[in-house]
């Protein structure tokens, strides 16, 4: 390149260096400009406080040399040019307002996508990677219901329920967008079967990262990833979340910044959903469908609720109580014939019939229903 | 100086005439075996001796040759021990040769004297053709269930010697044990729930279906699995050759009367090399487990943790019924035609209900995906199994016996067999439409199951293959399978989630 660098490229740069991490990197852009900053940890200039102290450890000051010369800012700023990614430092005009006041803002932020999503209404709908096929129905469903309503909608990309949530989202087709906030680099997609839903986030939403493109997906970035989303949320929904799992720490973060948690509940047997019920329990809302994510909101939720026209067959009078059985958990063909009391081949009748209709789903033996309750 | 005498040895399953040629004549004091002994046939020269002399018989200071002819076959195994041992006292002239020219001699001898049993004796019977065998004592049913005149039998070496010459009767043979066939398999009324599994045997049973069960540990896999083989049919008289005779050349124990008639079942280990599952090894190539599982269950629990060239080398004999084991001077076609069934936890932690299992997509994946692919493709079922319920396990009085379920298999087994000579199982996909004809509405249903992609072409083909049993066992005397065969089929056959991706459904 040419010309120099403007001055998000040593920003961009110092966010690539290894042994940073989010408060060496903000002590060092708050106090100085980035070019400043940039010859500082590169140790070209004198350093002082927090800086000061890190770059008095020889293993530190040694590692940012060498990065100062692999991670150099026309290097970086070449590669988010290539992958039309733009870089955001905490203080420019375009730096996400929500952000300036959180107490851990992310100095460096990377974005694919439209900045225009951060204007709307946010919610964030997270949950286990282990979802059951409920839970990634029910968490498809808000997406519908709330990219329908208008509503963007946060969420991790990750397998399972985010995943799920934003599916829901891209499939409404309304004015509500997807806004995923990843781990990794915005090139390095994980987990590789989203690549596809990536790509369409990046599209129609906005991807963000605080990781400049080539990251890999570290465990430590997930924690600090599920801040972001927290932080970005005017609302945060656990669909489906075990007794410790990592949305958890999304609902802590959110706790911590007095964003309002919602949960949907789920069955008692269903390990996927003890987080998720516990946050029920210590008072967190009930969601069922996107309707109650919209009067939390205090938005209007006349125009949601369940899809106007089911377009599944009503099943028969005698495959209700064999839907009934499979909706309040998931059963196999034996406890339907005993719960129920058929006998196997009119069960299996039953099941064929209503997983035709789609009012059930099948995976190793066990049956769950899906879709929307039949009332 | 001369004596020739019949014996023979065992290769795989079949027992090859041999006659044993020994040759006293003067010269430096030797004893030597010709004719491509193995290593325990080399070695009978010295326990030979050493019967000889424990017995009370004299060895001369001459020159001794055994000629094993065929001379060109490599000859393994101690059976030979009699044979050599009577040869030289005929060729010594302690004997008479017309004494033993119409026997045919099988037969360890130790040290003492004793006459011990070999593997293999029913088929080396077999072999032997007209002449009288004379085999250990141990050896007796084995022997009376093939031969076709009288079998003689001895304990010791003394005892031959003393019949054959007219000193003494020949030894009376052992009483018929009292006629308790093998202990009987476990029944199938221990069984509490599991309607589904319990199903999927019979209709294994009755269709020849390879059966696959899912489950988590503790679910009653194994127990399931052990009760199969009580439901199939006793062996055709062919069969029951067929599986005596593997079970001799294996050296298993045969039952009291001789003759296996009953199914068997095989539970090998999953750490079970190559060649303890397929047979070959040592130049007898002795035969594996799948051919010890002839006419019967062969039963592989942890299907996952076998090594994968082992299973690998389970699909040619599933298709043919027969393993060829070849080796660099000799082959053998192993009989081994048997019904697999397998067994596999949903992932490696066991699973359970959707949302209790502990591993994540990418565990659960790599883990069936070492079961995907040619061999789960042949598993006409794959039944989940799930812990029965509490109320079941305590509920007085299981379901139904194996004796009334292995009623109505035998009876689906005929109707199949009156239609077209096979079980269902075996049915080709160009003759479906021929012999398993279906209704309109059970077509509707596979259709749908087609377009919505929750089957495969391959699946379709079994599962109409299912329905045909099914409607058989239900005895409907219309012979078109109909749409709750076609539905109860399904449910039979269910779909694990890395099928469900396509992979092989």
């Amino acid at each position: 390149m040419s010309t120099a660098p403007p001055a998000q490229a040593y920003a961009a740069a110092l966010a690539g260096f290894s042994l940073m991490n989010v408060h060496r990197l903000g002590a060092l852009l708050r106090h100085h400009p980035p070019e400043h900053a940039f010859a500082i940890a590169s140790g070209h200039a004198p350093a002082d406080g927090l800086i000061g102290r890190v770059l008095a450890k020889p293993d530190v000051r040694d590692t940012w040399r060498t990065c100062a010369t692999t991670h150099s800012p026309e290097r970086v700023w070449q590669r988010c040019h290539d992958l039309g990614v733009r870089v955001i430092v905490y203080g420019d005009p375009d730096y996400p307002t929500i952000l300036l006041d959180d107490p851990l803002p992310p100095p460096v932020l990377f974005a694919l996508g439209d900045l225009a999503v951060l204007e709307g209404r946010r919610v964030a709908i997270v949950g286990t990677r282990n979802a059951t096929a409920a839970g990634r129905d029910v968490a498809t469903r808000l997406g519908h219901g709330l990219g329908a309503s208008g509503v963007h909608v946060v969420s991790g990309l990750a397998r399972g329920i985010d995943g799920c949530a934003h599916r829901g989202l891209l499939g409404a087709q309304g004015a509500g967008r997807a806004l995923g906030v990843v781990a990794s680099g915005l090139d390095v997609v994980y987990p590789r079967e989203h690549l596809q839903l990536w790509r369409q986030v990046a599209e129609h939403g906005l991807l963000l990262s605080e990781a400049p493109p080539g990251t890999s997906p570290e465990a430590h970035r997930f924690p600090l990833r599920n801040r972001i989303i927290a932080a970005m949320s005017e609302l945060v929904v656990v669909v489906e979340s075990r007794e410790k799992g990592g949305s958890l720490i999304t609902v802590n973060e959110a706790a911590d910044r007095g964003v309002p948690i919602m949960a949907v509940p789920g069955g008692l047997h269903n390990r996927s959903a003890t987080g998720s019920n516990n946050l029920l329990r210590e008072g967190a809302g009930a969601v069922i469908d996107a309707s109650d994510v919209l009067i939390a909101l205090s938005m209007d939720h006349r125009r949601s609720g369940p899809a106007a026209s089911d377009q599944r067959a009503r099943p028969r009078r005698d495959d209700i109580p064999v839907y009934e059985a499979c909706a309040g958990e998931p059963r196999t063909i034996d406890s339907i014939v005993l719960a129920v009391d058929v006998s196997l081949a009119e069960a299996a009748m039953s099941l064929a019939r209503l997983e035709q209709a789609g009012w059930l789903g099948q995976a190793d033996g066990w049956f769950e229903a899906v879709g929307a309750p039949l009332r | 100086m001369l004596a020739a005498i019949h014996s023979a040895t065992l290769l795989g399953v079949e027992g090859r005439s041999v006659t044993v040629e020994v040759h006293v004549s003067t010269g430096l004091p030797a004893f030597q075996i010709v004719g491509l002994p193995d290593e325990a046939c080399r070695e009978s020269r010295d326990r030979v001796r050493a019967a000889l002399l424990s017995s009370g018989l004299a060895w001369p200071s001459r020159r001794v040759t055994v000629n094993l002819a065929p001379s060109s076959q490599r000859k393994g195994g101690s059976g030979l021990d009699l044979a050599i041992a009577i040869g030289f006292l005929v060729a010594n002239g302690d004997v008479p040769s017309e004494a033993v020219e119409r026997f045919g001699l099988l037969g360890e001898l130790g040290l003492d004297g004793s006459l011990r049993p070999v593997p293999g004796v029913a088929p080396m019977i077999a072999a032997l053709g007209g002449v009288r065998p004379i085999v250990p004592m141990e050896s007796h049913h084995e022997a009376r269930a093939i031969a076709e005149g009288e079998v003689f039998v001895a304990r010791t070496l003394r005892e031959v010697v003393d019949a054959l010459t007219g000193e003494a009767p020949w030894p009376p043979a052992p009483d018929d044990e009292p006629d308790i066939d093998q202990p009987d398999p476990p029944d199938l009324v221990d069984v509490r729930g599991q309607a589904a599994a319990r199903l999927a045997l019979e209709v294994a049973a009755a269709g020849g279906h390879h059966l696959l069960l899912v489950g988590p540990p503790g679910s009653g896999k194994t127990m399931l699995a052990q009760r199969l083989a009580g439901l199939l049919p006793p062996l055709s008289p062919a069969m029951a050759l067929e599986a005596t005779m593997v079970h001799s050349a294996a050296g298993v124990r045969l039952p009291a009367v001789g003759m296996i008639r009953r199914a068997p079942f095989r539970a090998p280990h999953h750490s079970s090399s190559m060649v303890s599952l397929v047979g070959g090894g040592t130049s007898s190539l002795r035969p594996g487990e799948i051919s010890l599982a002839h006419g019967g269950v062969l039963f592989l629990d942890e299907l996952g943790e076998f090594a994968p060239t082992v299973l690998d080398g389970l699909r040619q004999p599933l298709e043919e019924g027969v393993i060829r084991v070849a080796r660099a001077r000799v082959s053998a076609s192993l009989p081994a035609r048997f019904l697999l069934v397998a067994a596999t936890n949903p992932c490696p932690c066991g699973g359970g209900a959707p949302g209790s299992c502990e591993c994540d997509d990418a565990a659960r994946l790599r883990y069936l995906r070492r079961l995907s692919g040619p061999l789960l493709d042949r598993f006409d079922l794959r039944v989940g199994v799930q812990r029965p319920e509490v109320d079941d396990l305590l509920a007085a009085g299981g379901g139904e016996t194996s004796a009334v379920v292995a009623a109505r298999v035998l009876a689906a087994r005929q109707r199949a067999f009156e239609r077209c000579g096979l079980v269902n199982a075996q049915i080709p996909p160009s003759h479906l439409d021929l012999l398993a004809p279906i209704s309109a509405d059970a077509r509707l249903l596979l259709r749908n199951e087609l377009e919505h992609e929750r089957l495969t072409g391959r699946g379709y083909h079994r599962i109409r293959r299912v329905a045909r049993t099914i409607a058989d066992l239900h005895g409907d005397s219309d012979e078109v399978v109909l749409e709750h065969h076609v539905a109860l089929a399904l449910q039979l056959r269910v779909r694990l989630r890395v099928t469900s991706r396509g992979q092989a459904a």
